[in-house]
């Protein structure tokens, strides 16, 4: 693929606010959680927004790609087939492992920064690319803690992985804020480190900080000071698209609008 | 008699107009609707409401409040309307409004009511020759009278509904119900609700006599008495079943 194309502006599609997601005024694509849909049962929401030309990109949560264990082909094969049912561009999970020796932790877990890890990643990463109809692209996590023996820092790893596997990149820009709070990780040097050239589209979310940490929770404001590493970002590379994400305790449609604007105003000021 | 409030040129709030013209039920759809309106609480597709914010803030009445505390965790449309209904939160709108001699207990009109006047009337010229039988005569009549029946809304009642109209949607919700017409779409329509959403609630029933659906005010459950839009002037134009015929007095409100 020569490029992703301009996507825009957009919001994370969710059941709770399909109605508030269809009547938003400059919501330009959105994305689904592809294990929250069922092939052949489109919600009638994202049919009718698929009717309107509004781009919908699947979204994974399980494929545990930075598993030891073999990436779930099964897992693969659904999200490919939402990607074909909604005709999406891409697909994208996260640099993660949810499973390890069968259990499942319920959490986006880090992966180690390691050669072996990412050897192990690629890997997985490749097997899962071979298995789909579109491209794949790749979610930097928010970490609550970092594994002892990194050898490389996360940009460094992720350029690797883009380098090894040639896939997208899809940037939190939330996750960077929070990982710079609570691990001390540096939002401008990843920036500096990841080949831009890759990059899908972006994430930004809200959160909140109980005492010392600072919690990507999906369902608070999202903070100005995330909106500053997207500004970072912006002023780097003009981003394909920057997508809202909410999961919880929806706002006001007057308030996700004010979100959507805010990133909207973010976007266009670099863009000139 | 005192003239109501409205009559005055003060309005009603929307709930107690919904209450007037047709129950519990409309009550409960318009604070759902006021709700609606200020966007304080949201409806998905699939017909569940979820508070904005979880907060209380922004209610105007008992039965709003009662709403939103309910939907901390989001409820079907149908329940939250249903269970608004029936709170005691209602009960103490439907108390004062009876305190304020808006509504009155309503007494269901039995069929062989004219059985007991006709005796009455009977017995009433018997007096002319066997004057005894006029105490008879009075019973009769009064029995009659009793089981004539009575509507909810006393004049005062009416009074106060007198030249509402749907001039907004919260009112088009008191007037019509969510499924009521407006124009040529549902009353849902104007927020936005898919059809199917809207259809989960009672259908709209229309009232074979004016009397018959005087339960309306007085004790009707969700949904129920829905096609009392005789006060409205909006609605005789809407292709609603309340063209103004005969049918149309019944609802909780409805009637002369
Ligand atoms: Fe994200």
């Amino acid at each position: 693929m020569a490029g992703i194309k301009d996507l825009g502006v957009g919001i994370g599609w969710r059941s709770e606010i399909d109605l508030t997601v269809e009547r938003l005024p400059g919501v330009d694509f959105v994305e689904v959680v592809a294990e929250n849909l069922h092939i052949g049962h489109l919600p009638e929401s994202v049919t009718l927004l698929l009717e309107r030309g509004v781009p919908v990109l699947p979204h994974a949560v399980s494929l545990s790609l930075g598993s030891a264990d073999q990436v779930d082909l099964h897992r693969v094969e659904h999200l490919g087939a939402v990607a074909e049912a909604v005709g999406a561009p891409m697909v994208s999970d996260h640099v993660c492992f949810v499973r390890a020796g069968g259990l499942d932790s319920g959490h986006l877990m880090p992966v180690p920064r390691t050669k072996d890890a990412l050897d192990v990643l690629v890997a997985n990463v490749k097997l899962a690319q071979r298995n789909l109809p579109v491209p794949l692209a790749l979610e930097n996590v928010a970490a609550l803690l970092e594994w002892p023996d990194g050898e490389l820092s996360e940009g460094q790893f992720l350029a690797e992985l883009v380098e090894r596997t040639d896939c997208w990149l899809l940037v939190d820009v939330a996750n960077l804020y929070a990982n710079a709070r609570n691990i001390g990780t540096d939002p401008e040097r990843f920036l500096d480190e990841i080949p831009l050239e890759r990059l899908a589209y972006v994430h930004v979310a809200g959160g909140e900080q109980h005492g010392d940490i600072y919690h990507d929770t999906h369902a608070h404001a999202v903070l100005p000071q995330v909106l500053e590493v997207l500004d970072e970002l912006c002023s780097r590379v003009a981003p394909p698209g920057v997508l809202l994400e909410r999961d919880d305790n929806y706002p006001s449609d007057t308030e996700i609008a004010s979100e959507l604007a805010a990133i909207r105003a973010v976007v266009d000021k670099h863009r000139g | 008699m005192a003239a109501p409030t409205a009559a005055r040129g003060t309005r009603l709030p929307p709930e107690e107009i919904g209450y007037l013209v047709a129950g519990p039920g409309r009550a409960a759809e318009t604070a759902l609707a006021r709700l609606l309106d200020a966007g304080l609480v949201r409806v998905s597709r699939d017909g569940l409401v979820s508070a904005v914010h979880e907060t209380e803030l922004g209610t105007l009445t008992a039965v709003e409040t009662f709403i939103l505390v309910h939907l901390r965790k989001a409820a079907r449309f149908d329940a939250v309307v249903r269970n608004a209904a029936k709170s005691q939160e209602m009960r103490t709108l439907h108390q004062q409004l009876r305190a304020r001699r808006l509504t009155r207990e309503a007494r269901p009109r039995l069929a062989v009511w004219w059985v007991f006047l006709a005796f009455g009337v009977l017995l009433g010229l018997l007096a002319l020759l066997e004057p005894w039988t006029l105490f008879g005569a009075v019973a009769f009549l009064g029995v009659g009278f009793w089981t004539y029946g009575a509507k909810p809304l006393t004049r005062a009642g009416r009074a106060a509904l007198k030249g509402v109209t749907a001039s907004d949607r919260v009112l088009a919700v008191a007037l019509e119900g969510f499924r009521g017409r407006i124009g040529n779409q549902s009353a849902g329509e104007l927020f936005g609700l898919p059809q199917s959403v809207v259809k989960m609630l009672p259908r709209k029933r229309k009232k074979r006599t004016g009397n018959r659906g005087g339960a309306g005010a007085a004790g009707c459950g969700s949904g129920c008495g829905s096609s009392s839009c005789g006060t409205s002037s909006s609605c005789s134009s809407g292709g609603s079943s309340c063209g103004g015929g005969s049918s149309c007095g019944g609802g909780g409100g409805g009637g002369d």
